[in-house]
């Protein structure tokens, strides 16, 4: 079903009001989000306001790309005059004077905003609990984690609350979440998406990227988001096609990656969803090649050697000063260890300590120089791999959405839920997923990953999967 | 044996800051009006690409210190430490730009790009964040100075050197100096944070005398940092262990490598203007004026413009006068040329003294009021009329008439009183000459 497709068909021929369609999405929203607190704050006002706007844009043929297709912004990136929180508690007052590149594109491009979503506490987390204001809860099955870190995007856009969100993904914040609530997550290219508005976690890993019901939210979306910001230094001149080639993927000729390595600590169903799908492009006349791999055990080390280091660099301006929570103290030293101390949650912590530890001037050379090396033996060992293939095919998670609160004590058992999305982030390459199968009612996401740049052919082949393929069935 | 080293921060006079489009100007506005999402480290803010002039510019004192311009691309690093004027908690500071530079026998270790946070008030507890990523550069020297007036010398000169590079954000500023010093015996200590070079002297003066006397009783001098207390004129110890400081440095991921390319270095080479030795030299040569005297004004920069333009004007002979009257009242006051306004003013001054118009003790005088008062116009005085210059010898006779008698009874003595007061009475308004020839012509017919 071509939802976002259809709709902005719809919308564009006058069919549906935008404004109509934002009050839909928000009668959505007043029914599920007290159940699963996928947002943070909401912008009703502002929401309505714009899509009166949008009304009379579209009527003279000024729809934009979005033609009022309802947003909810994950709540790491900024938006001038409204609360940007990071879930976290240090920021729980925070308006920002300042719009993010690509909130400002969607706003240009008259995408609606309904609210800013719901997340781990500074994007620190796969399941979605680490949020201040309480756990985001699976759409399709409210006692199970949404998947993390941008676990409110993933439950808004499965729950039908919002059309599209914005999230972003440092090491599986875009692909865990949208794996968990069954819907369409991409992480594009490093550079290929302005961060300038988004919070940093890992500034060399970080990258904005949409979550959407299907391949072609995801298409639509990538056409604004991307480009070239001269307040990010880090993106690239360089324009891909995603709209415009969504129908061109011809599995003739795609040689399609895979290795036992991926599926190695795997759930049951996960495997036979993932072979499933591998199969249905094999029968497409895809070749499957069997690829030499690191065991992506192995990778999560350097990932987070690479990350804490980036992450307490990020994090040491959050002192109570300027703004933030501030706590009392007689001076200075007090003031902002006591801030940073009551401001932040217990992962956020563990992160910027170990962080810290790193980057020590007497550990550099044992832990971050190393980390920065094998970081290097890595994408030349994933660049020998897509040398012989166009894709790698993955499951996104290894496990099934699990119950809220199983992990949450147990760092490194949850830190086994990103093994097979951080490569994509230590790489820079893109990654997409999208439902490939259900366990029940449980969503199992698969993953695709290229080379870099490999982005719309990522998203045609979901589109491809979507129209031709059918998701495996316990 | 003493041996002291700098850290000179200069900042540099880019339109806009480092890493964004705020004015620099922090001076000129009110406090936290130039600022931004970057330059305020707003959650989300990223820096824009490191500006080009500032680069430009550190490039230009580095060629004109002799430097090697480092030829891999430029990094920045974050050094992580906790203030308030430091609105992300680190400082980006890139690698070296340039090293192996020299100036006045001085070894230059190296030159790098960084920002200048914002400006904290202790006392207030207010932070203005105008200032906050200025671009700064920090040229380092090898502890090559032996002496606290060389010292002197090395920092006058290179404040010329960047007055003549024309890249000094506010001359009146100037730069910012750490001093590191030590003498035999002791460890280095480093004082921080000087804000003028008379204060470094004083400084380094003072860091001396405390060395030798700890040293002298037995006492061992620690290798710390301290502070500078311009009020007090004392340094007071910051911390006891300068090791203790680990500030973490991660390259920036947020800035892609800068590379310098070669062509803009040679381009920036070709343009560097004259330097002040080098004018020094051309003003030996071409004007024939002691080498002393040409190096004082090539020390400021605008005083040696101006000397040109006397010497155009009215000869080496009185420009070098001129010049050397101004140089002796300009050292008086602590200033540079640069920092007087309306400098019309002096040329006016030279013509009328130059063209007889005012006399030796009434320039003077006009050169000091010029220099103190920005609204004094040197004119002319009005000349005495030989009729009027009579009345006045005749008063002065009947005023005197001891004097008179003294000098018909044939004292000479008599007569240079009767001059005194003749020049006294007529003083700027009267050629003194002419004024003692007509006295001496009522002496006789009366
Ligand atoms: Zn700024």
């Amino acid at each position: 079903m071509p939802m976002i497709e259809e709709l902005v068909g719809r919308m564009r021929n006058g069919e549906l009001l935008p404004s109509e369609h934002l009050e839909e999405k928000i009668s959505v929203l007043e029914e599920r989000d007290h159940e699963l607190n996928a947002f943070i704050t909401k912008t009703l006002e502002l929401a309505r306001e714009q899509a009166k706007r949008v009304d009379r844009l579209v009527r003279d043929g000024k729809g934009g790309k979005f033609y009022g297709l309802v947003w909810g912004i994950k709540d790491n990136f900024a938006l001038k005059g409204v609360p940007m929180t990071c879930a976290s508690k240090m920021l729980e007052n925070y308006v920002p004077p300042y719009t993010a590149t690509a909130v400002e594109r969607i706003i240009d491009n008259n995408g609606v905003i309904l609210g800013k979503l719901n997340m781990d506490e500074f994007a620190c987390g796969s399941s979605g609990e680490t949020s201040y204001f309480g756990p985001t809860r699976n759409a399709h099955d409210p006692e199970r984690v949404a998947g993390g870190s941008s676990s409110g995007a993933g439950a808004a856009v499965a729950a039908g609350m919002v059309d599209l969100a914005l999230a972003s993904d440092t090491g599986g914040s875009i692909r865990n979440p949208a794996s968990f609530n069954g819907v369409v997550g991409l992480k594009p290219s490093y550079g290929m998406v302005s961060r300038y508005g988004l919070a940093d976690l890992a500034m060399s890993l970080d990258v904005p990227g949409p979550i959407a019901p299907d391949a072609y939210g995801v298409a639509l979306a990538m056409d604004v988001l991307q480009g070239y910001d001269p307040r990010d230094r880090t993106t690239v001149r360089r324009r891909l096609e995603f709209v415009a080639t969504i129908d061109a993927f011809n599995p003739d000729g795609i040689k399609i990656g895979f290795s036992d390595v991926l599926l190695a600590g795997a759930d049951g169903p996960v495997r036979r969803a993932v072979i499933h799908t591998l199969k249905f492009f094999e029968k497409k006349g895809a070749e499957v090649v069997d690829v030499d791999l690191p065991d992506v055990r192995k990778v999560l080390p350097v990932y987070y050697l690479v990350v804490y280091p980036e992450f307490a660099s990020a994090m040491q301006k959050y002192d109570g000063i300027l703004y933030g929570h501030r706590a009392g103290g007689s001076t200075l030293q007090e003031l902002v260890s006591r801030s940073r101390g009551e401001g932040f949650g217990k992962e956020v912590k563990r992160r910027i300590i170990l962080g810290t530890y790193v980057s020590l001037a007497e550990n550099a050379g044992k832990w971050y120089t190393l980390a920065l090396k094998a970081r290097k033996a890595l994408q030349e060992m994933f660049n020998r791999a897509f040398q012989q293939v166009d894709v790698i095919l993955s499951p996104t998670v290894p496990n099934l959405p699990f119950p809220i609160g199983e992990r949450i004590d147990d760092p490194v058992k949850m830190y086994m839920s990103d093994v097979l999305t951080v490569p994509a982030n230590l790489l820079g390459v893109p990654a997409v997923t999208f439902p490939g199968g259900w366990e029940g009612r449980l969503p199992i996401g698969v993953q695709l990953m290229g080379p870099r740049y490999s982005d719309p052919l990522l998203v045609s082949a979901v589109r491809f999967f979507e129209k031709e393929g059918r998701p495996w069935c316990a | 044996m003493v041996r002291i080293g700098f850290e000179i921060h200069v900042q540099l006079g880019t339109e806009s800051k480092l890493f964004c489009p705020c004015s620099t100007r922090f001076l000129d506005a009110e406090p936290n009006t130039n600022v931004c999402p970057v330059c305020t480290a707003q959650p989300g803010s990223k820096p824009d690409g490191i500006n080009e002039d500032a680069v430009e510019k550190a490039l230009k004192v580095a060629l004109a210190l002799g430097c090697d311009v480092v030829e891999k691309p430029l990094r920045f690093l974050r050094k992580h430490y906790f203030y308030p004027d430091l609105p992300n908690n680190y400082q980006r500071t890139s690698e070296p730009l340039a090293v192996n530079g020299e100036l006045a026998g001085v070894r230059i270790r190296e030159i790098h790009i960084e920002e200048d946070p914002g400006r904290y008030e202790l006392r207030e507890g207010l932070v203005d964040y105008n200032r906050s990523g200025v671009p700064l550069i920090e040229i380092v020297t090898e502890p090559d100075l032996r002496s606290v007036e060389d010292a002197r010398d090395f920092l006058r000169h290179l404040r010329a050197v960047l007055d003549y590079l024309d890249v000094l954000l506010y001359p009146q500023i100037g730069f910012r100096v750490d001093a590191n010093i030590s003498i035999e015996g002791g460890e280095r200590v480093e004082v921080k944070n000087i804000n003028s070079i008379q204060s470094v002297v004083k400084a380094l003066k003072y860091e001396i005398v405390r060395h030798k006397r700890v040293l002298s009783t037995g006492g061992r001098v620690a290798r710390e940092t301290r502070h500078w207390d311009e009020a007090r004129g004392i340094t007071v110890s910051l911390r006891e262990k300068e090791s203790v400081d680990d500030y973490r440095y991660i390259v920036d991921p947020d800035i892609p490598p800068y590379r310098i390319d070669a062509e803009s270095v040679e381009r920036i080479r070709s343009a560097l203007p004259e330097l002040p030795h080098q004018k020094k030299e051309r003003f030996v040569r071409e004007y024939g004026i002691d080498g002393s005297a040409a190096w004082t004004f090539a020390l400021d920069k605008e005083l040696a413009t101006f000397f040109e333009k006397l010497v155009a004007k009215h000869g080496v002979k009185n420009a070098l006068s001129f010049c050397l009257n101004l140089r002796g009242e300009l050292n008086y006051r602590n200033i540079y040329f640069a920092d007087v306004q309306g400098k019309d003013r002096f040329y006016k001054l030279a013509d009328l003294y130059f063209t007889g118009r005012i006399t030796k003790p009434v320039y003077i005088e006009y050169l000091r009021k010029t220099l103190d008062d920005p609204d004094f116009v040197p004119g002319a005085q009005e000349q005495l009329s030989d009729e009027a210059i009579r009345e006045i010898a005749l008063e002065v006779l009947k005023a005197n008439p001891k004097a008179v008698e003294d000098y018909r009874a044939g004292e000479k003595k008599a007569l240079n009183f009767l001059v005194g007061q003749m020049v006294s009475k007529t003083k700027g308004r009267a050629d003194p000459k002419k004024a003692i020839r007509i006295l001496q012509e009522v002496l006789r017919a009366s």
